[in-house]
């Protein structure tokens, strides 16, 4: 059936008249992406391949793929970050391009490398593209180099001074100190490899300075074989913007418009929207620019996306460059009209940039559509966030024109701690802030989900806020500055008892009807799911 | 027809007991969602019922999602709750002391040790981490006493439930070291 619809889609895209862009593709990934990714496969008329480890066995995208392989077991170091056993995958089915999605292997030169060696186009960047800004000084370098303001800091790595005679060390130290005054505090120690905070370290006194480089490069080295550190100015109530770039190999580069992801903890992201709220079209065709600046200057094929600071004075300052497909890309597709994928799947097959896409970009100073993406995670928002596994038991997202879910999971998926806690992507479009804002807390408050905690009652509360319904009060230190989840948690404690309270009539007449029952155990569920449960989590 | 009190039992994001009637209020006329400002819409409220945890007759299990916050709760009426617990409480002082088994709250990945065994801890003192889901998690003593086993090395995954270590008696209150070491 999707197949037939997928042909029917194609037929109305004017740069498939001779086909699909590969005959088959490999998804290299997982959960929501993997399934958005087979989705535009299909509608391009792209064969597909799943890829899973055993603890994805019953996951949705194996089953929505055209086929499947094995990869191994549960921890990614051994499935989903395995080179060798995606490229086999890959050489067993025939498949001709492989999409590796975010995370996991998507911007590790050594798949893209291997992809090449195999005869298999990697839709992606170039490796030597993904080898530079991997290195984040690297990328640091290249953007100013071209002349792109970067956060003020060291464009080179310090030294620490481990392992050394203690006359070398004393230098060492002596030198950190001197580059450190230089930025100023409060500052940040990060890996020059890093990624997703890890080896990250907020320095506010000087005499914490050395204890937090020796902690962080040790993170770092252990973390991704690489110790090296730099330094950058800690930017109070800095803003997270960041520029969605499409290249093709003639060497054009475009901006899709920007998106602000300044809703962050722990430098994770939580809540993303397109456009930036409060740029006036100067000011985002100068952030465009810049974008692409720093993609011409590492030679961009593909898809990838520039993130900058954007300071309280208004200067936007060069953080790093994501080479692949970024989870929050959904908002830019909603408010450009562009299928980041397909284009992405498009570019990858040599094509250039279609005139829809060159259009797309010049309308992206003054976009006339504004969207707003929660990520709702298996997370305890009033724990630190941190992790909530589980059963899923119920499975009910919100259907509504002007919304879209990308979500991985379905009433009796395992939510298992080997992966990301992304469970869905709730997405909300309308013509302004506003209307987008609104729409998406009626589809937060329509979402039923149940067996795990997830990030819901966060978001929930996010839109209440007047400094971010009014975008007054947008920095990646908002989270932390104001969320005060346990009065929210214990009100919402209390309701809970009264609710079976209220309830207990009924559901104890039900119990002592059901009881006697020599089969109860699954009729105790709505959902048919208790046998499962107590199985899976007991 | 006069309600019966409950005594609920709240697990999750925060956990509270509580006692309420049954039915909702006194005069039973509450529906399903909790009691707000009347100009508020009332809030998102979801029940699911659970399988019985335990075997005992009239306590019912209840997965109730309150504007996306995620609870379990155990609802018995308030007078049975009391003599189950007297009868829990004369149980547990046979108890006193013994060993305490510290398990996997969580699945994942061994990623420290503090302790090894023979060491004695301290209640509430980090015994190890669990990394599950890109978090390191500490688990700590229970209780004072000794490290008797530890079943699990850095590096090892393990399951939910899975035995972590058994702290058993302070130092003090056993036999001296080695003298009962198998």
């Amino acid at each position: 059936v999707s197949r037939r619809q997928a042909s029917r889609q194609v037929s109305l895209r004017k740069d498939s008249t001779d086909g699909p862009p590969f005959a088959k593709v490999l998804v290299a990934n997982r959960g929501e992406i993997a399934r958005r990714l087979i989705r535009a496969c299909h509608e391009l008329g792209c064969a597909t391949v799943a890829v899973y480890s055993d603890a994805d066995a019953d996951a949705l995208h194996v089953a929505e793929a055209g086929e499947r392989v094995r990869i191994g077991p549960p921890p990614p170091s051994a499935s989903y970050l395995s080179v060798a056993a995606i490229i086999d995958a890959a050489r067993g089915t025939g498949a001709t391009a492989i999409h590796p999605g975010y995370g996991f292997l998507s911007e590790q030169p050594a798949l893209a490398e291997a992809c090449a060696a195999a005869g298999i186009v990697f839709v992606g960047p170039r490796p030597r593209t993904l080898a530079e800004l991997g290195n984040k000084l690297a990328a640091r370098a290249a953007a100013a180099k071209v002349g792109v303001p970067t956060v003020p800091g060291t464009l080179g790595a310090v030294t620490v001074g481990m392992g050394e005679g203690s006359a070398a060390r004393g230098s060492a130290t002596d030198a950190l100190q001197r580059q450190a005054d230089g930025v100023g505090y409060p500052l940040l120690i990060k890996a020059a490899a890093g990624g997703g905070g890890r080896g990250m370290r907020r320095v506010d006194d000087p005499a914490e300075l050395v204890g937090a480089a020796v902690a962080a490069s040790n993170e770092a080295a252990a973390a991704f074989g690489d110790g090296a550190i730099y330094i950058e100015r800690y930017v109070e109530r800095a803003r997270h913007v960041e520029v969605q770039l499409l290249g093709d190999e003639l060497g054009t580069i475009v901006a899709l418009g920007e998106r602000d992801c300044s809703i962050q903890r722990r430098h994770q992201k939580l809540v993303e929207e397109a456009p930036a709220p409060g740029l006036d079209a100067g000011q985002r065709r100068r952030l465009h620019g810049l974008g692409v600046e720093v993609a011409r200057a590492v030679g961009l094929l593909n898809a990838a996306t520039a993130e900058f600071l954007l300071t309280p004075s208004g200067e936007f300052w060069f953080l790093e460059v994501n080479a692949r497909l970024q989870v929050e890309h959904g908002v830019t597709e909603l408010v450009s009209g562009v299928d980041l994928v397909h284009e992405q799947l498009w570019l990858a097959a040599g094509r250039p940039l279609s005139p829809a896409v060159m259009a797309a970009a010049e309308r992206a100073a003054e976009p006339v559509r504004h969207a707003i993406e929660a990520r709702i995670s298996a997370e305890d928002p009033a724990h630190d966030f941190g992790p909530a596994p589980g059963l899923i038991s119920r499975w009910r997202p919100p259907a509504a024109e002007n919304l879209r879910v990308d979500d991985g999971v379905a009433a009796g998926s395992l939510v298992s701690t080997h992966y990301d806690p992304l469970l869905a992507k709730l997405m909300a479009v309308g013509p302004d802030r506003a209307t987008a804002l609104a729409r998406l807390a009626g589809a937060l408050a329509d979402f039923e989900i149940g067996g795990v905690q997830t990030t819901l009652p966060f978001h929930r509360w996010l839109l209440e806020q007047p400094g971010f319904a009014a975008a007054i009060d947008l920095s990646t230190d908002f989270v932390a500055r104001a969320w005060q989840p346990a009065p929210l948690a214990a009100v919402a404690a209390l309701s809970a008892a009264e609710a079976v309270a209220a309830a207990w009539p009924v559901l104890h007449a039900q119990s002592e009807a059901e009881r006697p029952t020599a089969d109860g155990g699954s009729a105790w569920w709505r959902d048919g799911l208790a046998a499962e449960i107590e199985e899976r989590l007991r | 027809v006069s309600a019966e009190r409950l005594r609920l039992e709240v697990r999750g994001p925060a956990e509270v007991i509580v006692e309420l009637p049954a039915g909702g209020g006194p005069g039973g006329e509450q529906p399903l969602s909790a009691a707000g400002g009347t100009n508020d819409p009332p809030p998102a409220t979801h029940l699911l019922r659970q399988p019985p945890a335990d075997s005992a007759a009239g306590r019912l299990h209840v997965e109730v999602v309150v504007d996306g916050w995620r609870f379990e709760v155990v609802a018995e009426e308030a007078h049975r709750a009391a003599l189950r617990e007297r009868a829990a409480r004369a149980a547990a002082a046979h108890h006193a002391g013994g060993h305490a088994t510290v398990r996997a709250q969580i699945p994942g990945r061994v990623t420290r040790l503090w302790v090894s065994e023979g060491e004695h801890v301290e209640q509430g003192q980090r015994l190890l981490a669990i990394e599950a889901m890109k978090m390191e998690n500490e688990i700590r003593a229970p209780r004072a006493g000794v490290v008797e086993r530890l079943a699990v090395a850095e590096g090892a995954l393990v399951e939910l439930n899975d035995e972590l270590l058994i702290v058993g008696e302070p130092a003090a209150a056993v036999a001296p070291p080695g003298a009962e070491r198998p």
